[in-house]
């Protein structure tokens, strides 16, 4: 645990729409870690991820988030992406007119900071897709437009298997996903994985974890977290659900 | 708005039309229009006060009295009269077999300004496909107006001859003196036959147009077609399908770019008549500066058109806070046994989540924007279905224009 952080969190508040919904999160990643944050409905979940990505809507309050031992706060997402931080959407937005090979394109580009040969690109991305089970018809359609949930997602995995970040945050991935494609997904971000990358898996169930297997749980509970553990907290979640896990939290 | 050059009485007038057809030396068809044209002269113009389809020109727009009589008109169509199957010809030269079908489509009594265009009808091109002629290479015509203060008539009159495939790319480009243009496109479908046509409205600063377009299908054909919009000070389009012909099918697309004070204006009309129709309409406007697209478009279901299939579509981008955008799609269904009738609009600035979602891939903000307005107006160019080559050349008319608008890299 002496390499340094990728990431971290330090008593950080965010607003969104005027009302308060982070109230004081600490959380730390280091390179190699896997860390799950789970929280029931309206715990922030997603304020986390749209504050760490830098979406306009959000605002920070308070604290600070260093990545790579920088501070975030005031970065554009763009930036923040080009710093290795990738945010796979809970819900992706569809960009019709716009194919997932030319959008591929011009983000591998854009992170990269270099244009990437044409030849060398196509490689990349035909291996990578092989990688997450994708058809090669789906570099023609357009981004995100007409897609089930699961090619929804897929698509995630697939900018996030180009992109090849050091920190990825995956908020609620195994939303609408059926049992087989969930392990299709998970494979794909468990290949994916290595030593110097973090990964930030938020979720509400603790289905994704059995496929991908976290080394730290926290539990999120009106935009703090309330207890961390190992693997065994997730269970323990699974057995009694949150409920019982606030109620300790508050009495503590 | 600009006025016309002059206010004096007006140059176009029933003998100038008829002193017009002598110099031109009409042929029977062309001549029997030319007359019905100049006796409609009197005809009272659009008001944009009663008509709801011109509720948005400016009336000072319609009066074209100041405008003088057609000069010399600049018709060009490479080699294509030699193509096998195919006969492209001036109205001076074409067969008047052929021409016998002119004004079929777009009617000389439709307005005040298609008997303009009749009574001074000057630079007639026939376009016709013989019976199960395959035209591979699309055809090009390319029309050039210079004549300051001039008024501009061509006529597109395309024939597609049974089971016979015609790909046609109009090219319309003016000088930046004033001018005021009327061109009308007849686009007739025999049984079977597969058309596209696009036209390129590449305007100069102060044209004015008001085009008629109206596509005819008999049984089983398919007619597409393709406006792309990139220049002119009020470039006003009316576009019909009338869908006569059992199991034929109409797509219309359509995209503007509009900069300055340009108004772009679509009138659209999908016109099922007879059963098992198929339409499809997609019309996209990008809006800089001070621009002003405006769409209005009916779908119209006759009795008689059992299990029709419409799809109407009507999208807007405001890239600046001064530009703007009127919509009203409208449907008029008179049988209940239909496939699906479906219509949609909206106007709007880029999306703030679309930009933050791409935005969160790397691309810069003025970049994320730049690929949500190519990607917005590539949907009717994909869907237009041209060859690649002439997608590329299209592609690059719009960069051009949304690099001179200044809407992203």
């Amino acid at each position: 645990m002496t390499e340094a952080p990728l990431l971290e969190i330090d008593a950080l508040r965010a607003n969104v729409a005027g009302n308060e919904i982070l109230t004081g999160l600490n959380l730390t990643v280091r390179p190699g870690e896997v860390h799950a944050i789970m929280g029931p409905n309206g715990s922030g979940k997603s304020t986390l991820a749209n504050t760490l990505m830098g979406n306009p809507r959000y605002e920070v309050t308070g604290g600070e988030v260093r990545f790579l031992g920088e501070a975030l706060d005031g970065m554009a997402p763009d930036e923040r992406a080009r710093q290795g931080l990738f945010l796979a959407f809970q819900y992706p937005v569809a960009v019709p007119g716009v194919t997932v090979v030319n959008f591929l394109r011009q983000a591998v580009n854009a992170v990269r900071g270099e244009e990437v040969p044409v030849r060398e690109f196509r490689q990349e991305l035909f291996q990578k897709m092989e990688l997450l089970k994708v058809d090669r018809d789906f570099a023609r359609r357009y981004l995100n437009d007409g897609f089930s949930g699961g090619e929804k997602k897929r698509a995630e995995m697939l900018q996030l298997a180009m992109l090849q970040p050091r920190m990825a945050v995956l908020d609620e991935t195994d939303s609408g996903l059926d049992i087989d494609a969930l392990r299709t997904v998970a494979d794909g971000v468990n290949a994916l994985m290595n030593e110097n990358m973090g990964l930030l898996l938020i979720t509400h169930y603790q289905r994704l974890l059995n496929y991908i297997k976290p080394q730290f749980v926290h539990v999120l509970i009106d935009g703090r977290i309330v207890r961390s553990g190992g693997p065994e907290l997730a269970e323990e979640l699974e057995a009694s659900g949150y409920d019982a896990i606030e109620a300790a939290a508050s009495t503590a | 708005m600009t006025s016309a050059p002059s206010t004096a009485a007006s140059m176009l007038t029933p003998e100038a039309s008829r002193a017009l057809g002598e110099a031109l030396g009409d042929g029977a068809s062309v001549a029997g229009l030319r007359t019905s044209g100049a006796a409609a002269l009197d005809r009272a113009l659009p008001s944009p006060a009663l008509d709801r389809p011109w509720k948005y020109v400016d009336p000072a727009a319609l009066n074209l009295d100041g405008f003088a009589p057609p000069d010399a008109a600049s018709a060009d169509w490479g080699g294509a009269q030699d193509i096998e199957g195919l006969e492209v010809a001036g109205f001076e030269e074409a067969p008047e077999g052929a021409l016998a079908r002119l004004g079929g489509a777009v009617a000389v009594e439709d307005s005040r300004l298609t008997a303009l265009h009749y009574a001074f009808l000057q630079g007639g091109v026939l376009v016709e496909a013989k019976a199960n002629a395959e035209i591979a290479e699309p055809v090009r015509l390319t029309r050039e107006f210079t004549a300051a203060g001039g008024l501009a008539t061509p006529h597109t009159l395309v024939v597609a001859g049974p089971n016979s495939r015609l790909t046609l790319i109009e090219e319309y480009r003016s000088s930046d003196e004033p001018m005021a243009v009327l061109p009308a496109v007849e686009l007739l479908a025999g049984p079977g036959a597969v058309v596209s046509y696009t036209s390129l409205h590449r305007w100069g600063a102060r044209t004015r147009v008001f085009a008629e377009q109206r596509a005819v299908t008999e049984p089983n054909s398919d007619v597409r077609s393709l406006s792309l919009v990139t220049g002119g000070r009020l470039v006003k389009s009316h576009i019909t399908s009338s869908l006569e012909g059992r199991g034929s099918s109409s797509e219309i697309y359509g995209l503007s770019v509009g900069g300055g004070d340009e108004h772009t204006d679509f009138y659209t009309v999908q016109d099922h008549v007879a059963e098992d129709t198929r339409s499809d309409l997609l019309i996209k406007s990008a809006l800089g500066d001070r621009s002003r697209a405006v769409y209005y478009g009916l779908t119209k279901v006759g009795l008689g058109a059992r299990r029709a299939d419409a799809n109407q579509e009507n999208r807007n981008l405001l890239l600046s806070r001064t530009a703007k955008a009127d919509s009203d799609p409208v449907l008029e269904i008179l049988t209940n046994d239909v496939t699906r009738v479906s219509h949609g609009a909206t106007a709007g600035p880029v999306d703030e989540e679309e930009l933050f979602y791409i935005q969160s891939r790397g691309l810069t903000r003025e970049g994320a924007v730049g690929l949500l307005v190519r990607g917005f107006l590539g949907e009717p160019l994909d869907r237009s279905g041209l060859a690649e080559g002439i997608r590329n050349e299209l592609s690059a008319l719009v960069e051009t224009k949304l690099q001179a608008v200044g809407a992203g890299a």
